[in-house]
C-alpha cells in the first residue's frame, strides 16, 4: 500500500479526516480488500490494547503528597502572595515566548523532510473546522455530556410529540420537528432547553437501544458547520433544514444517528411548516 | 483555600490520573513515576496562570512529559548502567505490580499483560503516541502539543507504532502456539 493511503486510512480511523474526505475513503474502503484489511487490523489492535492494558489510577497515596505540596504552595505563611506572583513570572514568560516559537517551526517542519509532501497530502484532507465552528462543537458537547448526568436529560418528560412540541415554545427560541419514532427504534423520551451560541436551543432526546441522542436545533446565523465531527468519542452529525441549524450528538455508531437524522430531515421536507425560529 | 487553587484543583486535578499513567509508561518505573507527577503537578500549578488555550489534560501531560525527560536526563548521567535492558522483561509486570489489586492480579495472571509487556519494549518515540491516543483517547493535535512534534511526525510515528506493535504481537502469539504444540 502506499504510504499516502496508509496514513489517510489512519487519519480516517482515528476520526481526523474532514467529512467529505471521510466520505470519499469508506466509498474506497467499498471496493479494497487490502485498506479493509489494514482497518480490522487497526480495530483489533485497538480493541486490545483498551481492554489488555492495566489503566491504574493515581495511588492515594501519591494524592495525598500532592494534595499537601499544594496546600504548602498556597499556605500564607509560606510567601506572600505578591513574591510568589513576581518571582517566577518572567522565567514563564520566557518559556512560553520558547514555546510559541517553537511551535511555529513545527508547522514548518511538518512540511518539510522526507514523506513530508505524503504528510501534508493527507493534512489538507484532515477535519478543519472553521473558527466561530468550533466553540458552537464545544458547546454542544458540553451539553450533551451534562446531559448523561443524572436528573439533567430532559425537562419535559413525554413520548408525545403533541406535548414535547409546544413546551419548546415556551422555553426555546427554536421550534424544530419532534416524532417518536418508536417503530424505527428511536423512542421519544423528552425535550430540554439548553443555552447555545447565545440562545435558547432546543434538544429533543431520543433513546436508541442504550444510547442516548441528543437533538440541538437552534436558529441558523449563517456559520458553516461541519457534517461530522467526532469529539471525545462522541459522534456529531450537523445539517440544516429552513432557517434552523441541527446538530444530533450520541455515542451512537454513524449509521445509527442516520437513520435518526434520515428521519428528521423527511419529516422537514414533509412539513415545512413544522419548524420555526 | 483561594480562588486560583479552586480552579486548579477543578480544572487541572482531575487528570491526575492520566498524568499518572502517561509519567508510568513513559518512566517505565512506578516510584519514579509518583516523583515525576508530584514535580509535574507543583510546576503546572505554579505556572497555572500562563496555561495557554482551553486544554488543561494536553497541558498537565505536556509538562509530565518535561519533568519525565529531565529525570531521565538526570539518572543517565548519575549511572552509566544502561537501565532499559535490564528491565525490559520485566517492563509489563512493573507497570501493574506496584498496588496488587484482585483485577490486576488477574491480568497479570492470563496472556493480558502480554500486550502490556510489548507496549512498554517499544521505543520511547512510539510507546508515547499509542499511549495517548489510544489508552488516553487525545487527538493527533494534542499528541503533538505533548510531545512536542509536528502533527505529520505524530501521523508517521502512529502508523510506525501501530506496525511495530501489531507485529511483535503477532510474533508473540506465533511463539506460544508453537511452544503448546
Amino acid at each position: 500500500m502506499q504510504c499516502a493511503e496508509a496514513l489517510r486510512l489512519q487519519a480516517y480511523f482515528d476520526g481526523e479526516l474532514d467529512a467529505p474526505s471521510a466520505a470519499a475513503m469508506e466509498g474506497h474502503l467499498e471496493h479494497c480488500a487490502e485498506c479493509r484489511d489494514s482497518l480490522a487490523d487497526l480495530q483489533g489492535l485497538r480493541a486490545a490494547l483498551r481492554s489488555e492494558v492495566a489503566h491504574p489510577r493515581a495511588p492515594a497515596a501519591l494524592r495525598d503528597r500532592i494534595t499537601a505540596a499544594l496546600d504548602r504552595e498556597t499556605a500564607p505563611s509560606s510567601a506572600p502572595p505578591q513574591t510568589a506572583h513576581s518571582g517566577p513570572a518572567p522565567p514563564r514568560r520566557a518559556r512560553s515566548r520558547r514555546e510559541r516559537e517553537r511551535r511555529r517551526s513545527f508547522l514548518f517542519g511538518a512540511f518539510s523532510g522526507a514523506g513530508g509532501a505524503a504528510v501534508a497530502a493527507v493534512i489538507a484532507f484532515m477535519l478543519v473546522l472553521t473558527p466561530g465552528a468550533v466553540p458552537v462543537v464545544d458547546q454542544i458537547m458540553n451539553a450533551h455530556i451534562r446531559s448523561l448526568m443524572p436528573a439533567h436529560l430532559i425537562d419535559v418528560v413525554s413520548t408525545d410529540q403533541h406535548t414535547v412540541k409546544p413546551w419548546f415554545s415556551g422555553h426555546a427560541d427554536v421550534s424544530p420537528v419532534v416524532a417518536n419514532f418508536e417503530q424505527q427504534g428511536y423512542v421519544l423520551v423528552g425535550g430540554r432547553a439548553d443555552y447555545l451560541d447565545h440562545q435558547r436551543a432546543a434538544v429533543v432526546v431520543y433513546q436508541h437501544g442504550a444510547h442516548v441522542i441528543n437533538v440541538f436545533s437552534w436558529a441558523w446565523d449563517g456559520k458553516r458547520m461541519p457534517d461530522k465531527v467526532t469529539r471525545n468519542g462522541y459522534h456529531l452529525m450537523f445539517w440544516r433544514s429552513g432557517n434552523l441549524e441541527y446538530c444530533a450528538v450520541s455515542d451512537a455508531g454513524w449509521d445509527e444517528m442516520s437513520a435518526l437524522t434520515g428521519l428528521l430531515k423527511g419529516l422537514s421536507a414533509r412539513d415545512p411548516d413544522a419548524e420555526r425560529s | 483555600m483561594d480562588e486560583t487553587r479552586a480552579r486548579f484543583d477543578a480544572e487541572v486535578l482531575p487528570h491526575l490520573d492520566a498524568a499518572y499513567r502517561f509519567a508510568r509508561w513513559l518512566s517505565r518505573s512506578a516510584e519514579d513515576a509518583d516523583d515525576i507527577v508530584q514535580d509535574a503537578v507543583l510546576r503546572a500549578f505554579r505556572g497555572f496562570g500562563g496555561m495557554r488555550g482551553n486544554d488543561p489534560k494536553a497541558w498537565l501531560l505536556t509538562i509530565v512529559k518535561n519533568c519525565c525527560s529531565t529525570t531521565m536526563a538526570q539518572k543517565q548521567r548519575r549511572s552509566q548502567v544502561p537501565l532499559p535492558e535490564e528491565h525490559d522483561p520485566e517492563d509489563g509486570e512493573a507497570m501493574i505490580s506496584d498496588a496488587p489489586d484482585p483485577e490486576s492480579e488477574t491480568i497479570r495472571q492470563d496472556e493480558k499483560s502480554t500486550l502490556e509487556r510489548l507496549l512498554g519494549r517499544l521505543p520511547e518515540e512510539h510507546r508515547e503516541v499509542l499511549v495517548l491516543r489510544e489508552l488516553e483517547d487525545m487527538d493527533y493535535r494534542q499528541i503533538a502539543s505533548v510531545t512536542h512534534v509536528p502533527m505529520g511526525t505524530v501521523m508517521s510515528r502512529l502508523a510506525r507504532a501501530r506496525a511495530a506493535l501489531k507485529a511483535s504481537w503477532q510474533r508473540e502469539i506465533e511463539g506460544d502456539s508453537r511452544a503448546v504444540r
